[in-house]
């Protein structure tokens, strides 16, 4: 949107004449990727690079302020008349006009299979702001490991992108573990990559069918001067949790985890008695999250990434006694707001729902 | 015919499932339809409002004038009747469209829409036709039972009524305040602090009808004005004889606390059902009122999309027949002259014989 337009139609008196509705609201008549504040895109290329995967290059509007290597973004659309929304790692680099994401099939999860299956240029996704940090630092270090697994490729790849785009001339050794060739995202791009810069080394293990897992032997053998490396890493939490513990044996150089998959839990207990005010439910506070609890009593509370990045689930708990599950920490909490899906209930619970 | 006395709490149970049935199959059946819906009218309801006040802004034309008024009054009466008052309650809530979110619309009346909400959706609907506590029940001016107590004040009622027709958004306004429990149990402090939100929410309704956009016409500042009253003003009878059609026709049942003691499920659809009445129409009819023309069905299940009671008013009807309980409904024309007679006869004096209702103590009798 033209910035005057923009500030014409985010002044006081556009406001009072839309009042009480918003001025999106009638920009919508228009476009609904029209909006004053909120970052909206559309799909300009939607690229099948693996059979059950889609990287998908979107168009913000002017409402997006960007992001650093790493992030991540919350991305909604309209599946059967109703909103939903997932967290996706951007992979491309900072200064690219388009976001990149790439999704991965996953099980029955409704948005990412819907993507794969169905996205298309022109699709019409809303989007947070850029969330988390995972490289907050511009300057490349001299020699880096980035070590990935499956679709965490996608935030080391925004990694490396902008590290190569700013001509930076680190020492980098890219070691990806993939299930097999067929799985594999971004392998041509790397190929390529890695014929361009001399200084990087891309190494990819299979590990399907037998393959190799992430050991120390294998480790030592594919990076031996790991102690002098800077990692980045990101995978499922059992690959990061082994790398992790490999790393820090041989190296102090510092080690950055992207903490998108690292999060997830394996189960959650709580006690107490969870109440559901709006809907006058009450529910046993024993299994699961918060949010799982709401789900299981046949409500469905708005959530996108379910391990606590996107604030998504975020609602009212009039009082209760919660414990947050990233920390175990258990506290008393009155009339706030908090993430459904990474609290669970240490005691009675009243949620506003 | 008047409240049943031959349905066994059995019936009442059998019943009470045949209705939870209907809803949970439309319930289970939401999805792009009706989205689809509901965004259709959105759109119609804003490209109407641009619509009108465009034209009014070429007011001096009389044709001109008379159709953005029109076109602003249609696109009140949609956004209150059939988005505002459903968006509240939460029918559309299941979208996750922020623009459609019960917690967060605002109405494009004088009451704000967090009274609103505690005033209809949890007073009204908990408590329908309940004298005493749905206040709902003539908006504590008018008399429309005879289980209230008369009073000489309502000898003017069918006047108050006009005014309350004309007026109708600045009723609502002021209806959650609660002014009768003043000095019991309410304190001035919570009055006031209502209050406040009612002036912040009147300031913005009176600043963009009546100050805002007819400044911005300039020379044409009057008709703007002008055609900003008559659209507000029509919303207002409108909201006014489809609301007063949907609860006070002459066949609808009122009902004492002791007959809404301890109610089952079944009983609790019965009040419901029997407190309301519905309304015959066109298809543009029932969206105009907000499909409040399916009153009954409304009451039943009042966070199911609006569209849908059209679908299940049918089954809803001939599950009534089956059960040999009444249906209350009628064209406009023959409601709205149940309405009056009624207004006009509880302005008189006269208390009710009462017979016989479905009271837990009634099965007992009857076991």
């Amino acid at each position: 949107m033209n910035p005057i337009v923009k500030r014409m139609l985010g002044s006081s008196l556009a406001r009072a004449l839309a009042h009480p509705s918003s001025v999106d609201d009638y920009l919508a008549l228009i476009d609904d990727r029209l909006s004053l504040a909120e970052p909206r895109g559309r799909v300009v290329h939607a690229v099948r690079q693996t059979p059950d995967s889609v990287t998908l290059a979107i168009e913000p509007n002017s409402n997006w302020r960007g992001h650093h290597a790493g992030q991540h973004v919350l991305v909604g659309l309209t599946l059967d008349g109703a909103r939903h929304s997932r967290c996706f790692s951007i992979a491309s680099a900072p200064d690219e006009p388009l976001i990149e994401i790439t999704v991965k099939r996953n099980g029955a999860g409704r948005v990412s299979n819907y993507l794969v299956d169905q996205a298309q240029r022109g699709q019409l996704l809303y989007l947070s702001p850029a969330e988390g940090d995972f490289c907050p630092r511009s300057q490349a270090p001299a020699k880096a490991l980035l070590l990935s697994a499956g679709s965490g490729i996608t935030p080391v790849m925004s990694v490396l992108r902008t590290w190569l785009s700013h001509g930076a001339s680190t020492d980098i050794v890219f070691l990806h573990y993939a299930r097999a060739p067929v799985d594999m995202i971004y392998a041509d791009e790397l190929e390529a990559l890695a014929a361009e810069h001399a200084r990087l080394q891309s190494i990819t293990v299979f590990t399907g069918a037998g393959g190799a897992r992430l050991d120390a032997a294998a480790l030592d053998a594919q990076v031996p001067d790991l102690a002098e490396r800077e990692t980045w890493l990101c995978g499922p939490a059992g690959f990061m949790d082994t790398a992790e513990t490999l790393i820090a044996a041989r190296s102090s150089a510092p080690l950055h985890r992207e903490q998108f998959a690292a999060s997830r839990r394996a189960s959650a207990h709580g006690q107490g008695a969870v109440q559901f005010l709006k809907s006058d439910i009450a529910a046993s506070g024993e299994h699961g999250s918060l949010l799982e609890i709401a789900e299981d009593a046949g409500l469905s509370p708005p959530y996108g990434c379910r391990m606590g990045i996107c604030h998504a689930c975020k609602c009212h708990i009039a009082e209760g006694t919660v414990r947050d599950l990233r920390t175990d920490r258990v506290r008393q909490v009155r009339d706030t707001d908090l993430q459904l899906c990474i609290h669970a209930a240490a005691g009675d619970v009243a949620i506003d729902f | 015919m008047s409240k049943p006395t031959h349905l066994s709490e059995a019936d009442l149970t059998a019943f009470g499932q045949a209705l939870d049935q209907i809803r949970d199959d439309v319930m289970s059946d939401l999805g792009e339809r009706d989205a689809r819906y509901i965004l259709r009218v959105l759109r119609t309801q804003r490209a109407s409002e641009v619509a009108g006040r465009a034209l009014l802004f070429a007011g001096l034309l009389p044709p001109a004038w008379l159709a953005g008024t029109s076109l602003l009054a249609l696109s009140k009466i949609l956004e209150n009747m059939e988005i505002g008052h459903n968006v509240m309650h939460g029918q559309w809530d299941w979208m996750n469209d922020p623009a459609l979110d019960s917690a967060t619309y605002e109405w494009d009346n004088t009451c704000p829409s967090a009274q609103w909400k505690h005033s209809h959706n949890y007073v009204h609907h908990t408590f329908t036709n309940i004298v005493d506590l749905d206040r709902d029940l003539g908006y504590t001016l008018l008399r429309v039972s005879e289980d209230q107590a008369w009073e000489p004040r309502f000898l003017a009622q069918p006047g108050i009524a006009l005014l309350l027709a004309a007026f109708f958004q600045w009723g609502v306004a002021l209806h959650d305040l609660e002014f009768e429990r003043l000095g019991r149990d309410k304190s001035w402090k919570d009055m006031r602090a209502q209050a406040g939100q009612i002036l912040a929410k009147v300031r913005g309704q009176l600043l963009k009808d009546y100050l805002l956009f007819p400044t911005l016409a300039g020379p044409l500042f009057a008709p703007v004005l002008a055609g900003n009253l008559s659209a507000n003003f029509t919303r207002n009878i409108w909201s006014f004889l489809i609301i007063f059609c949907g609860h006070f026709t002459d066949e609808v049942e009122m009902y004492d606390r002791a007959e809404a003691t301890d109610e089952s499920r079944g009983q609790w659809y019965l009040r419901q059902l029997l407190g309301s009445s519905n309304l015959t129409g066109s298809v543009p009819f029932h969206v105009l009122s907000g499909h409040l023309s399916y009153q009954i069905e409304h009451h039943l299940f009042p966070d199911m999309p609006s569209h849908r009671y059209r679908e299940i008013a049918p089954r809803v009807q001939a599950l009534c027949a089956e059960y040999g309980i009444n249906y209350n409904t009628g064209s406009l024309a023959r409601q709205a002259g149940g309405v009056a007679r009624r207004i006009l006869r509880m302005s008189l004096p006269g208390r009710r014989r009462r017979r016989v209702t479905n009271t837990a103590a009634d099965f007992a009798e009857a076991a």
